[in-house]
């Protein structure tokens, strides 16, 4: 009985330096891995960062105006040409504002005008 | 008896194996089921000590980028000289300067040296390549501008260490070390920021002025949504280059700004009732004040009512309504709207204003039109903002506050603030600020013409320091903006001209023309005939 036992315990502890060998390895290159990953995401952390600075560079001001210049063709828009999205009417109003007039930055454009022109403007696309 | 000694000792022992046992594999339970993974230690992160500074809008105005800063051991090298030349070739740093450093190092205890900072990674793997024993990469950070100078003179620059050293890196110090990692949002509106600067290096050239400067704020918040200094610098160059300045003129400078300041004086006696704006006054040809003859800077009428003073800009006229105020009434007035101490707000460069230590009737009547005192555009601009904001005292500042209402006490009344406000649109309908009119947008405002002194204390002959402040929408102001021209020159399209009304005063209505969209001030629609004739 007691050799039975005795060999129970060396076999429970050779497999549990096993096991505790293989938890540890485990455990090793887990750690591993997670190092390589946080430096990863600092990595892209710190690549991300320099690409908004990038991004910011090119879509600043200053540049957007220069493109719009050279490649559309675009200049200072006088503020007569400006309005605003709640001055524009709505999808299926016949006239806007309930027929008073549409106002601009600086043109007062008469509702019946305007009207007809939405009008002629929905035939045209078959409305 | 022997026997059953042994099988006792047998039982111990395997007892004693059954307890090591089960210390083992207690503690293997331990180690694998109960306690959490020890955390691993941190990679190695980027260094951000200061939080990003953005605009209004959250668009980025500087932002710590990573670097590394290279170190050599100089004991470690086989040849000093030959890797001193060859990390020169690979950082570009100056070759004798580093083979200097190995040399005195190798005599000193201190085992490092500092070969180059701020190294870019394209530098770090040549000098990577050069496959050089003893060098260390010691991470860092570099301050970058995406703007570049667009918000140089604002936003200001930190040294090699990354501490701020001018603008708001140095005044928002505290704030950007606390939010590190994070970001600091200020008041800036980039768009706005842009347009001024541009339209005044425009302007700059165009008049071939020395200097320009413009500030953009909100009356009720005091939120600068812009403020340009040129000539400007690059902030991440480092170093500057010629014709370029680190001088913020609106902020750290004081003028002597002029007519502009023939507000106040109408202001002050407007609260006084000193005058009615109907009130007609003699300009003649002179005013005799003392020993001193005042002049018109142009020719003007011989009698101009209060309201025609100001929007044809009469030094004359400005000087009588001065001096009804008198001078004591005039000083206490000007200091209660903050104009004869320094400004503080958020920026750390600030300017101690210069006026007359002995106040006497002829200063009370220069000072009426902008001669004797100086003061920095921010200050003067906080105290035209309290002018025309209901009457309310309002400090600038450089953080973003959403736009709300930040105005303190009250300095002037408010029907003294709506008068001024229809005197200012005025000075645009039917004065010398024609030019600054907008269509669509009620502009108000005032041009001043200043002498520029010169070394020795007398006035440049024929140099003038041009300028406008204008409020918009006139009526029911939002913002308030002013630009400065310093020495600009008349051209064949101002036939000649450099006063503030050709010069100033177009460059402020090109700016509100392209800013107000931007800001959502809503556009008042004149009456406009069609072609069918129909309104």
């Amino acid at each position: 009985m007691i050799r039975v036992l005795n060999l129970f315990c060396v076999a429970l502890m050779g497999f549990s330096i096993l096991a505790l060998y293989h938890v540890s390895e485990k455990a090793r290159v887990a750690h591993m891995q997670l190092v390589h990953v946080t430096r990863e995401i600092a990595q892209t952390r710190s690549d991300l960062s320099v690409l908004q600075t990038e991004w910011q560079h090119v879509a600043s001001p200053e540049h957007i105006q220069q493109l719009a210049q050279a490649r559309l063709g675009m200049s200072d828009s006088a503020s007569v040409q400006l309005s605003s999205f709640d001055q524009l009417p709505r999808r299926g109003e016949d006239a806007p504002l309930n027929n008073s007039p549409v106002r601009n930055a600086s043109a007062v454009v008469p509702a019946l005008g305007l009207s007809l022109a939405i009008r002629h403007a929905r035939g045209g696309r078959g409305m | 008896m022997k026997e059953e000694q042994f099988q006792r000792r047998i039982v111990i022992g395997a007892g004693l194996c059954v307890a090591a046992f089960a210390l083992v594999g207690l503690r293997l339970a331990d180690v694998a089921l109960l306690k959490p993974l020890a955390e691993a230690p941190a990679a190695p992160r980027a260094v951000a000590p200061r939080a990003d500074l953005v605009d209004r809008n959250g668009a980025l105005l500087a932002r710590d980028l990573p670097v590394k800063d290279l170190y050599a051991r100089p004991e470690v090298l086989s040849d000093p000289q030959e890797a001193a030349r060859e990390l020169a070739a690979a950082t570009g740093v100056e070759e004798k300067r580093l083979a200097a450093d190995f040399a005195g190092r190798l005599r000193s205890r201190h085992p490092y040296v500092l070969v180059a900072r701020h190294i870019t990674p394209d530098r770090e793997a040549a000098v990577m390549h050069l496959g050089l024993p003893g060098l260390e990469f010691e991470p860092s950070a570099k301050r970058y501008y995406p703007d570049g100078r667009d918000a140089a003179q604002v936003v200001g620059v930190t040294d090699p260490d990354n501490n701020g050293v001018s603008g708001l890196e140095l005044g928002l110090q505290d704030r950007i070390h606390a939010a590190a990692g994070g970001a600091v949002a200020t008041s800036i509106d980039m768009r706005v920021q842009y347009i001024l600067g541009h339209e005044l290096a425009q302007a700059r050239k165009t008049f071939r002025a020395k200097a320009a400067g413009g500030i953009v704020m909100d009356v009720n918040s005091g939120e600068m949504l812009g403020l340009v200094s040129l000539p400007d610098f690059d902030p991440n160059a480092r170093r500057l280059e010629a014709g370029d300045s680190t001088v913020d003129m609106m902020a750290q400078n004081v003028y002597e700004l002029g007519s502009v300041f023939k507000i106040f004086s109408f202001t002050l006696a407007v609260q006084d009732h000193t005058m009615h704006l109907d009130e007609m006054f003699k300009i003649g040809q002179g005013l005799k004040v003392g020993r001193y003859t005042i002049h018109e800077a142009e020719h003007m009428p011989d009698m101009l009512a209060a309201r025609d003073i100001l929007a044809r800009s009469s030094n004359i006229g400005t000087a009588q309504i001065a001096l009804r105020s008198g001078g004591v009434r005039q000083k206490q007035f000007l200091a209660n709207l903050g104009l004869l101490t320094p400004i503080h707000t958020e920026l750390p460069e600030t300017a101690r204003p210069l006026y007359p230590g002995n106040w006497r009737t002829i200063e009370t009547a220069t000072i009426g039109f902008g001669q004797g005192i100086s003061v920095s555009p921010l200050s003067f601009v906080a105290a035209a903002a309290s002018v025309v904001n209901g009457g309310r005292r309002i400090v600038p500042t450089f953080l973003k506050e959403d736009g709300i209402d930040r105005r303190g006490e009250q300095v002037i009344s408010r029907e003294t603030s709506e008068q001024m406000r229809d005197l200012l649109r005025y000075v645009v309908t039917d004065g010398t600020g024609k030019k600054a009119d907008v269509p669509g947008y009620e502009v108000g405002g005032k041009t001043g013409s200043a002498q520029v002194p010169g070394d020795h204390g007398r006035y440049i002959p024929h140099a003038l320091r041009t300028s406008f402040c204008a409020v918009f929408p006139a009526r029911k102001p939002r913002y308030i903006l002013f630009v400065i021209l310093d020495q600009p020159h008349g051209t064949k399209e101002t036939g000649g001209f450099a006063l503030a009304g050709y010069t100033a005063a177009p460059l402020a209505g090109r700016v509100i023309q392209r800013i107000a969209p931007l800001l959502g001030v809503p556009a008042e629609a004149p009456t406009t005939k069609l072609a069918d004739g129909s309104l």
